[in-house]
């Protein structure tokens, strides 16, 4: 066990379902005391208010999220992001609370003998060296991709964290800027996530999620969108786009929203629109095709939201 | 204390928090046919039901477990066989069987859900592959998969009576085939290795008392060798035996221990640098691994460099200065490129495991292996046993591929470990060290001119091969392109760039693949550049017969004729069509044995070969019940232990060849046999006359050794060594003394004809269909053979599209060292797949027929490209063709 590592390996870590925490546990990357957590009445389920608005508990699989029709209606990006993150038999355990505050996927960070920034060694080995799934919006010390899938798909629909400590956080809040070389959120070490709460869906909005990745399923996303839109007299009234797998935290795509917001729905605008996706990116020796499957993403789920309002 | 019920029985859970699901499930409570795989949740070989809903039981703690109901693969079929089982065995769903479990399981699921939803309506492929998304076959049974579960959905398969053409099928699928990793002896220790976390370094210090010292751990070895290097990340240092895995792993860590970093150099271009530091010193050199299945022919070494390996070439300085010229003159019929191919890790689901026990003198050791014979002869030789002492067994071995033909680490540590521990001891890979240490198809850079003449034959073919064997030799790739599309001149240059990487090892067609994606783009090209048929090019160029029938059969598909014309598409998603040929070595194995009996009525075939998937149970079973008029069933076949008669190794397609002809042999003189022994004759016009004859036999036994082949009846079927002139006869014996393997005469073959869409937006590309025609004589087992076929080139699209070991170019540390960092394709990514086999051309072997499993894979990469090509103008020369590189190649860019 290398010196450089062991900060993390003694912090005691929360486990819902287990399914991030069990595979470093067994390879030894994390060996600190474990807090089961266990379903209460209030962090399991979907509990939906008079307005429409939806509170999902921490503990709620991510397969029963992807199943809810309700959730499917109101709320289409989050369903579909939950039906197409990780596999069936790890949906069927995995929670909510547990992928928003899963740990990295970076393959340095994964081998418990080599040394990183989130193990608190003294640099990035990815950033030197083979970065091929890293961030093409380089935005911190630490160069992998924010793994939850759940936290894009969240950030578009503005959700709510309710922690232990704190009543109703953002996204940003609970990740983070992408500054903080050590942790993949901002939670303090005591604090856990214990529900996500959304507000009413806007009237008449649809919403899409997808990733781009090598193969057809069960696959890291190299790039993932998630875009809600109003459109109505061929317009956009309303559009939201968050982008995950390009940075150390999820992004609001905004220059491609305003590029959007208000103006026609049509194939060009999109096409022009979807260009902007790239704006301040600053990607890595080997992380520039990530841009082009941005853009390339960005077009595919606005002209599929559009063929839907059509 | 909690309990949880498994299969309907209590079961209590261990208290010890980081206890997985998985692990009670197969350690504590014997319940086998749960696989641990990759223990990432990726791969889905753990899958069981907690009440009710799949999940991967290797990233389960068992606490959560608690008050549940977990289902296994034994409580699905536990009275009668599930719907899914049957389809499984009758659709022939499954090759070496270890994924199979977790698919039923998962299967199961879906198709209950599926049929109470919508009764007997059939599933598409689409919902089939995302319901069974999470989880991953090697050999890709995924065609089989498909068709199965549909098959159980429409309720096929209620209640029937079915035929499996698999003859261990039912044990696989029920999840009681047991491998190498499922036995357990009494007191049986785990043993754990401790690895070198430096790339290159002398090891000035070992001492193993502190790991001796703690409680529990019942022995400790070193495994340095006497120059105490070691040589990549991962090179074995010690190993310990201890009570459980935790108690060895605390063992390994308390392992006292210093090392001397030496330089290092990581990887086929830095190695090549001439002032790169050295891995092998001249009196090393014999310790560094090989890639190939024959033995090394001497070569020069020049730093990291081993070669130039050139003796296939023909007319080398003739090719090389007509290349040079047509350069020069800018013929524009020159084809020059240099294509780079990914390294490819075998990925067995079964990890390289080995159990070893003593009972006195005698060793017996359990091994994943693909020759129990020769895993035998080489135990009992290093540790001077009589073949007496030695005995090996693999009932069933979990994938191969060609990593598990030699004798391994994991063999010799497990027994120098039982030795000293005086009690059986079990080493069983976890997966980072299946995919980092158990070799690989190195990565390669290849640079190809081809050359044809102004009257449109053949001229020249220029070939360089330089291969990343990490601390291993004996790439042979250019050399494979001697024995097809014959030239006036051709240079062919193969060598060896070694690093302080893991060494490669023999992987499905040695050379093959990487070969064929050079050459057959380079083909492709030339035909685009004198406006030719790619296909009516190689009907030009190819003389060989059996590929000129598949050229005729290639030509005639729908498909083919009705291919996108070059370059004519513009929109976002590009559909293209692509052909390729490729070929392997028709290989069978000297001596081997294949004992017939008549055993209490019942008829009886032995021979120390094993089956990974390929089938040999089965094509034995096939082959004896066809003799007698019998059914598969009717036979039993005992393989998988070597105190049976000699039988083949699983490597070189060599075991349909190796086994069929003695199986014939012993089947007539059994025959004569019974009949002379027969009290009385059957009864006039019974329709298995030779069912109540063996019935009524007394015990027999008989035995025949593989003989020689005939001489072809045509002179255009030739031994394709004899072809290379007199080099080739030198290897071709060389094989046969060093290796003892035969290549006969005739060519195995196979031409594939692929279509794509390849979406230019987010660099994917889709494999609509493939056609993939083969040509390696009678078909012994049908469907065992287009499963092998399929298979085949279903790890050839991985190998094409996916799959890349990546490592980190300054440690030497293989990052893709799990499942989900190193892809291989999945069920949804299975194309339609269609299997032309041509049956002629092996008449002079006894029974006909060949091997399949390297020759199907051959041509899929290039193929693939080609249709690539068709459809978007661009010729991707780096595989594999990830978003990342396919959409970099659009741009016109170059990939990182």
């Amino acid at each position: 066990m290398t010196a450089a590592m062991t900060a993390t390996a003694q912090r005691a870590e929360f486990r819902a379902a287990g399914t991030d925490l069990s595979e470093r546990r067994r390879s030894g990357v994390s060996r600190g005391p474990l807090i089961d957590l266990s379903a209460t009445p209030d962090t399991i389920g979907v509990t939906w208010a008079a307005d429409g608005a939806a509170t999902i508990g921490a503990l709620t699989s991510i397969a029963a999220i992807g199943a809810d029709p309700r959730i499917a209606a109101a709320y289409p990006g989050i369903a579909a992001a939950a039906s197409g993150l990780a596999t069936p038999q790890v949906r069927h355990l995995a929670t909510l609370g547990g992928n928003l505050a899963q740990r990295s996927r970076c393959w340095y960070f994964r081998d418990p003998h080599i040394a990183c920034l989130r193990k608190g060694g003294s640099d990035c080995p990815a950033r030197t060296g083979n970065h091929l799934y890293s961030v093409a919006f380089d935005l911190g010390p630490c160069v992998a991709p924010h793994p939850s899938t759940m936290a894009a798909a969240l950030l578009a629909y503005d959700a709510r964290i309710i922690t232990s400590q704190r009543p109703g956080i953002s996204i940003g809040e609970l990740l983070g800027d992408g500054s903080n070389a050590t942790s993949d959120h901002a939670l303090a070490p005591d604090e856990m996530i214990r529900g996500v709460e959304l507000s009413a869906p806007l009237p008449g909005e649809r919403a899409l999620y997808k990733r781009a990745i090598s193969r057809s399923h069960a696959e890291w996303p190299l790039v993932e969108v998630c875009a809600r839109a109003v459109v109505t007299s061929d317009t956009f009234q309303f559009i939201r786009l968050t982008a995950g797998g390009v940075a150390p935290v999820p992004l609001r795509l905004a220059a491609c929203e305003t590029a959007l917001q208000g103006k026609a729905a049509n194939a060009t605008a999109i096409a022009e629109a979807a260009r902007l996706a790239r704006s301040g990116a600053n990607p890595l020796p080997m992380t520039g095709y990530k841009l082009d499957l941005l853009e390339g993403v960005v077009r595919d789920v606005l002209e599929r939201l559009l063929e839907k309002v059509g | 204390m909690s309990t949880m019920t498994i299969n309907g029985r209590p079961a209590t859970l261990p208290d010890d928090p980081d206890a997985l699901l998985v692990d009670v499930i197969r350690d504590d409570l014997g319940l086998t046919g749960t696989k641990l795989v990759c223990g990432a949740g990726v791969c889905g070989a753990c899958t069981v039901l907690v009440d009710g809903a799949p999940v991967v039981s290797c990233l389960m703690p068992a606490r959560a477990a608690a008050n549940t109901a977990v289902t296994t693969v034994e409580g699905i079929g536990a009275t009668d066989l599930h719907p899914v089982q049957k389809a499984f065995m009758a659709h022939d769903a499954l090759q070496c069987g270890f994924c199979t479990p977790g698919f039923v399981v998962e299967a199961a699921v879906f198709c209950d859900a599926w049929r109470k939803d919508k009764g007997t309506a059939i599933p598409s492929r689409e919902e089939i592959g995302a319901a069974l998304s999470g989880h991953l076959c090697r050999c890709g049974a995924y065609d089989g998969i498909f068709n199965a579960v549909a098959a159980a959905c429409a309720g096929q398969f209620d209640g029937i009576e079915f035929a499996s053409p698999r003859v261990e099928a039912r044990a696989k699928v029920t999840g009681s085939a047991k491998y190498t990793v499922d036995i357990r002896h009494d007191g049986q220790q785990e043993g754990v290795i401790l690895r070198s976390r430096f790339p290159h370094s002398r090891i000035t210090e070992l001492d193993l008392s502190p790991a001796r010292a703690i409680p529990g751990v019942s022995a400790a070895v070193s495994l340095l060798g006497d120059d105490r290097i070691v040589r990549f990340v991962g090179d074995p240092i010690a190993a310990v035996a201890a009570k459980d895995r935790k108690t060895a792993e605390a063992a390994i860590a308390a392992i006292r221990m210093n090392a001397e970093r030496l330089p290092s150099v990581i990887g086929l271009d830095a190695a090549r640098d001439p002032g790169s530091p050295v891995v092998f010193e001249k009196s090393s050199r014999r310790k560094a691994g090989n890639v190939s299945e024959g033995t090394p022919a001497p070569a020069a070494w020049n730093g990291n460099v081993r070669g130039p390996s050139s003796a296939f070439s023909q007319k080398a300085r003739k090719a090389r200065n007509w290349v040079a010229a047509a350069r020069e003159q800018q013929n524009p019929w020159l084809v020059e490129e240099t294509f780079r191919t990914g390294t490819q890790s075998h990925s067995c689901l079964e990890p390289h495991a080995t159990v070893a026990r003593f009972d006195g003198d005698r060793l017996t050791v359990h091994a994943s292996t693909q020759s129990v014979f020769h895993l035998m002869e080489l135990i009992a030789k290093r540790y001077r046993l009589g073949h007496d002492k030695v005995r090996v067994i693999a009932d069933h071995v979990g994938g191969g591929f060609g990593s598990k033909g030699t004798l391994g680490i994991e063999t010799t540590a497990a027994i120098d470990l039982a030795r000293e521990a005086r009690a059986p001891v079990r080493i069983a890979y976890d997966r980072h060290e299946e995919m980092s240490v158990t070799g690989y198809r190195p990565a390669t850079e290849l640079k190809i001119a081809l050359l044809p003449s102004g009257q449109g034959g053949l001229k020249a073919l220029s070939l360089t091969a330089y291969a990343d064997t990490g601390a291993a030799t004996n790439s042979t790739l250019a050399a494979l392109a001697r024995l097809i599309y014959p030239a006036e001149a051709k240079e062919l240059v193969d060598y060896d760039v070694i690093s302080n990487l893991p060494p490669g090892a023999p992987f499905r067609g040695p050379g093959g693949p990487p070969m064929a994606f050079a050459l057959e783009q380079a083909i492709d090209e030339a035909a685009l550049r004198m406006k030719l048929d790619p296909i009516a090019l190689r009907q030009r160029w190819d003389p060989n017969p059996n590929r000129q029938r598949l050229y005729d059969w290639a030509a005639g598909l729908d498909l083919w004729r009705n291919r996108p014309t070059a370059r004519a598409q513009t929109g976002r998603y590009r559909r293209g069509v692509g052909v390729a040929a490729g070929y392997w070595l028709y290989i069978w194995q000297p001596g081997v044995k294949i004992e017939l009996k008549v055993e209490s009525g019942r008829l009886v075939a032995s021979t120390a070969t094993q089956d990974i998937g390929q089938g040999s149970r089965t094509v034995i079973a096939n082959t004896v019940a066809h003799e007698f008029g019998l059914e598969p069933h009717d036979v039993d076949v005992r393989i998988g232990d070597s105190d049976l008669p000699e039988g083949p190794g699983a490597g070189g397609s060599r075991s349909t060849a190796s086994v069929i002809p003695p199986t014939l042999l012993a089947a007539q003189k059994l025959k004569d046999a019974i009949e002379q022994h027969a009290k009385r004759k059957p009864v006039p016009g019974s329709n298995a006359p030779w069912r109540e004859m063996i019935a009524a036999s007394p015990d027999l036994a008989v035995a025949s050794v593989r003989p020689e082949d005939s001489r072809p009846a045509a002179p255009d079927i030739r031994s394709p060594m004899k072809d290379a002139g007199f080099i080739g006869m030198i290897f071709g014996w060389m094989l046969r003394r060093f290796s003892n393997l035969a290549v006969g005469a005739g060519v195995p073959s196979s031409v594939q004809v692929i279509e794509v869409e390849v979406d230019t937006w987010l660099g994917h590309v889709r494999v609509l269909s493939v056609h993939t025609g083969i040509a390696v004589g009678r078909i012994a087992a049908p469907a065992l053979a287009r499963s092998q076929a399929t298979g085949s080139v279903i790890q050839g699209l991985g190998y094409a599209l996916y799959e890349a070991r990546e490592t980190d170019s300054r440690s030497g540390n293989v990052l893709s060292a799990g499942m989900e960092d190193y892809r291989i394709p999945g069920i949804a990514d299975t194309p339609a797949l269609s299997v032309h086999f041509d049956e002629a051309g092996f008449d002079h072997v006894l029974g006909g027929s060949v091997g399949i499993g390297e020759v199907a894979t051959v041509p899929t990469s290039p193929a693939l490209a080609n249709a690539i090509h068709n459809a978007t103008g661009v010729r991707l020369t780096e595989i594999p063709i990830r978003p990342d590189r396919l959409i970099s190649a659009l741009k016109g860019r170059t990939a990182a």
